[in-house]
């Protein structure tokens, strides 16, 4: 039984941040839920598809990208039915014109917006602080701090969607998405709304003719009353004391505030947690400033909090010096060690000894110590795609990076990734530069699922400008990087039950592409050849489509539907040169190294082998071997033995 | 009030992630709060993953205080009570989180990073790894926790079961074994198997701190 599913309230289960959300969003009765998949907020999605038996009301999906899946939360919204859409930090970018009309034109049912933002960056290519849009969208944050408020606070958000006709904005950094612990169960509803209804509303949906300019005005005016009344909703709280140096923080950082007091042993300083972070209430603040001599604001990132807090008092008497971002730093994640630091030196209190030592220790002590960069998976095609397009080129060509697991050619052995920024900057950036460099080629990258997301706009544009690269999209068939959610061009479920995918090659076709080829990754001749010929050709767009489902999945697959034959590869050391073309060049964790009297070998780790057979393929010395076992007891017969 | 704090570190696919889920569904059993937050990006792809578990709860008696209880995801630097390391570069990696108090069990199988493979770096000599670990705490304890699993089991799936029961043995955790045990029952097949894994790894950790 999944513990989200639980009718047991009062009951404590094991969950993450995520899932605290997915249940807040069921005991909030929501009826429909969209999302473009992204670290941290992913596991949102896998949740409610998780529980698709147990809710069959709830329409959950995948969406094409956040501009669609906002649109969709709006619809269902607008349908009376409350609705859901997450993404991560970034996705708000691409969200973000949806939800500047969304206050303007308000909800009927309640309406949530969770971000997964990403303070550090350890899962994106921008750390951006999502919280500044709020000054011109003008929706509510709400900012949980722990588990359990993560789950109160998306109940509470919809509530507020409603009172106020505004979208609620959920912020969620990383360290909460995927803090695991305990989450105290409330109710379910007892009762599902499965349909809604759409009732005109031209006065705030249809925004022409002026009518946007008194919806801007409308909108201002709800935030406005949910502003004078934010005291009364115990969103925010005061931890109280004496001292006279005040704190104010949101979201984990206020968890990490409290344990850098009672490392630094401060224990009488008053703490202002606020729950919701835009807008603030000016009384609020200006009751709890007042007397103190010292207000210090603890936030990750930029100085949110900082800046309105700043404003709204200088609209009053009150003059405590209010101190954030001249403290700590505004980029990077927070912890409990930055912000001890950052106060040790501030106050003038000094750090207990261990920490202090264990600090400088460590570094002494970790300073020669090789770094552990990711890889591809064993058996990823991305490996192999990736190797073939370096053996072709000798790296002498512009690769044109893009979003996806393919982000990690960036890293030896490969090194084949020129950069990277946002969704779909591979074959963007790189249609521009070539209508202004001569005598270089370019390789573009996409996956399936970026390509979709916002890919195809792109390469309409490169085919329409002649620009000459060579797009390899790697059709992995999911969304693997954040978790294999569907992709348009997932064609069998992970069960085997037939879905019907996007023509990937019909509609290049049809926007006008001359030149497409399919490889098939593991075969490396053949994809070297391939990518030569591709290089070759003069002028336009030519796309080779790498296509290969996901090794994880594939992996997931064979374990459901065990094929009747085992394939085992194993190299014979006999005939291998120790080249290192499949140790270094391909690079694949299953080749393992091993020594012997007569000094090193290599050897295919038998429990890590995912049988691609990459590594027989590109041998330049044949000692790579394919056996071929029956299942059944009995016979093993070696199939093909290079010679 | 009751509070330890355990990191657990390894390479992605060692099951540093489910190890962390059995101490912390073993608190929930046992009544206690836990936390802790997880980096799991390089999981399957040969990057760091760590588990962070915090357990947090009140003696009898004693009245809840916002400012002792507040807890967030991530133990602070030297505030690790024990560290169950699933590899040994790891254990070094993480070793600003120890404290001369700090129990820390590694299993003596290192994997090569891809920097090492690719001859832009080196292994640093294990036992110098262990050295430099006990120049901070002297509780360190050193098992082929793999090859204990594959010598006796003929596996590698007791792994997670025989360092919970070296952990177990050689720490204070706040938790007894009877929640320990029913967690491991509900989340892993084969219980006898599992239990025969987690007596032994409790012997392996009484016997011999190397």
């Amino acid at each position: 039984m999944n513990p989200l599913a639980l009718n047991e309230s009062g009951k404590t289960i094991l969950a993450m941040g995520n899932d605290a959300i997915v249940r807040g969003g069921l005991e909030a009765g929501l009826g429909y839920f969209s999302t473009y998949p992204g670290t941290p907020a992913s596991e949102i999605g896998e949740g409610f598809a998780a529980l698709k038996k147990q809710f069959p009301h709830i329409h959950t999906e995948f969406s094409v990208n956040e501009h669609v899946a906002a649109h969709g939360a709006q619809g269902a919204s607008w349908a009376n039915i409350r609705s859901m859409v997450t993404m991560k930090h970034v996705g708000m970018n691409v969200a973000s014109e949806v939800l500047h009309f969304a206050a303007y034109s308000g909800v009927k049912a309640g309406f949530v917006v969770v971000i997964g933002s990403d303070p550090g960056a350890t899962s994106s290519t921008s750390e951006q602080d999502d919280r500044w849009y709020s000054l011109h969208t003008h929706l509510p944050i709400l900012e949980p701090a722990t588990i359990q408020e993560a789950k109160d606070f998306t109940i509470r958000a919809f509530e507020l969607s409603e009172q106020y006709n505004l979208p609620v904005i959920l912020n969620a950094p990383s360290k909460l998405c995927h803090n695991i612990g305990s989450l105290t169960l409330g109710e379910l509803p007892r009762e599902v709304q499965e349909k809604g209804h759409f009732e005109r509303n031209p006065t705030r949906y249809i925004n022409l003719f002026g009518g946007s300019v008194a919806n801007h005005r409308r909108a201002l005016e709800s935030i406005d009353v949910l502003e004078k009344d934010i005291p009364s909703l115990s969103l925010n709280k005061v931890v109280p004391a004496s001292g006279k140096t005040g704190f104010i923080s949101s979201s984990i950082n206020y968890l990490y505030l409290m344990e850098a007091l009672a490392l630094l042993d401060i224990l009488d300083a008053p703490v202002l947690k606020i729950g919701i972070s835009y807008p603030l209430n000016v009384k609020e603040i200006s009751e709890f400033a007042e007397g103190l001599d010292d207000i210090i604001v603890v936030e990750e990132l930029e100085g949110f909090l900082e800046y309105q807090i700043k404003q709204l008092l200088y609209d009053t008497e009150i003059r405590t010096p209010v101190k954030g971002k001249q403290i700590f730093p505004r980029y990077g994640e927070l912890d409990v060690d930055i912000i001890a630091g950052a106060l040790s030196r501030e106050l003038g209190k000094p750090l207990p000894e261990a920490v202090g030592t264990a600090r400088d220790s460590a570094e002494t002590l970790t300073r020669d110590i090789p770094p552990r960069q990711g890889s591809f998976c064993t058996g990823c095609p991305h490996r192999a795609t990736l190797y073939s397009i370096v053996k072709a080129t000798d790296r002498k060509v512009i690769f044109a990076g893009d979003i996806g697991c393919y982000t990690l050619s960036c890293l030896p052995p490969f090194s084949a990734f020129d950069w990277v920024t946002c969704m779909n900057c591979g074959v963007g950036i790189a249609q521009g530069m070539l209508q202004k460099i001569e005598g270089e080629k370019v390789i573009a990258y996409v996956g399936d699922s970026t390509f979709f997301h916002s890919g195809i706009p792109n390469v309409i544009n490169a085919v329409q400008q002649n620009a000459d690269l060579v797009l390899v999209i790697l059709d992995n068939k999911w969304v693997a990087m954040t978790g294999h959610q569907p992709s348009p061009t997932t064609n069998v479920s992970i069960h085997g039950e037939k879905l019907d995918p996007v023509d990937i090659k019909g509609l290049l076709k049809s926007i006008g592409v001359k030149y497409i080829r399919s490889i098939d990754p593991f075969n490396i001749k053949g994809s070297i050849a391939a990518v030569r010929d591709a290089l070759r050709q003069e002028g336009g767009v030519r796309v080779i489509i790498a296509e290969q489902e996901c090794a994880l999945q594939y992996a997931r697959r064979i374990k459901i539907n065990p094929p009747e034959y085992k394939v085992y590869y194993q190299i014979e050391e006999g005939r291998c040169q120790l080249c290192n073309e499949c140790y270094v060049d391909l690079g694949c964790p299953a080749i393992r190294k091993d020594y012997n009297e007569t000094g090193h070998f290599y050897y295919i780790e038998e429990a890590a082998c995912l049988r691609c057979g990459s590594c027989r393929d590109l041998c330049p010395n044949g000692a790579i071997v394919r056996t071929e076992i029956k299942l059944h007891p009995g016979t093993a017969r070696e199939t093909e033995k290079v010679s | 009030m009751i509070r330890y704090d355990i990191l657990i570190c390894g390479i992605g696919g060692q099951g540093a992630i489910s190890l962390g889920t059995i101490l912390k569904l073993a608190a929930i059993h046992e009544g206690l709060t836990v936390v802790g937050a997880e980096r799991r990006g390089g999981a399957q792809r040969e990057g760091v993953v760590t588990s962070n578990v915090r357990y947090r709860g009140l003696e009898k008696g004693e009245p809840f205080d916002e400012r002792k209880m507040a807890v967030s995801g991530l133990i602070p630097a030297a505030g690790a009570d024990m560290m169950i390391s699933m590899e040994p570069l790891e254990a070094l990696r993480h070793v600003q989180y120890l404290n001369k108090n700090s129990i820390v069990i590694i299993n003596d199988f290192p994997l090569i990073p891809v920097s090492v493979r690719i001859g832009d770096s080196d292994y640093p000599d294990r036992e110098e790894i262990y050295s430099r670990i006990r120049q901070v705490t002297r509780h360190v304890h050193i098992h082929n926790i793999e090859e204990l699993s594959k010598s006796r089991f003929n596996s590698l799936k007791q792994v997670n079961t025989l360092s919970l029961g070296i952990a177990y043995a050689v720490g204070n955790m706040p938790i007894s074994e009877e929640s320990l045990l029913a967690t491991v029952k509900n989340q892993f097949p084969d219980f006898e198997k599992n239990r025969a894994a987690f007596e032994l790894g409790m012997e392996t950790g009484r016997g011999a701190a190397r």
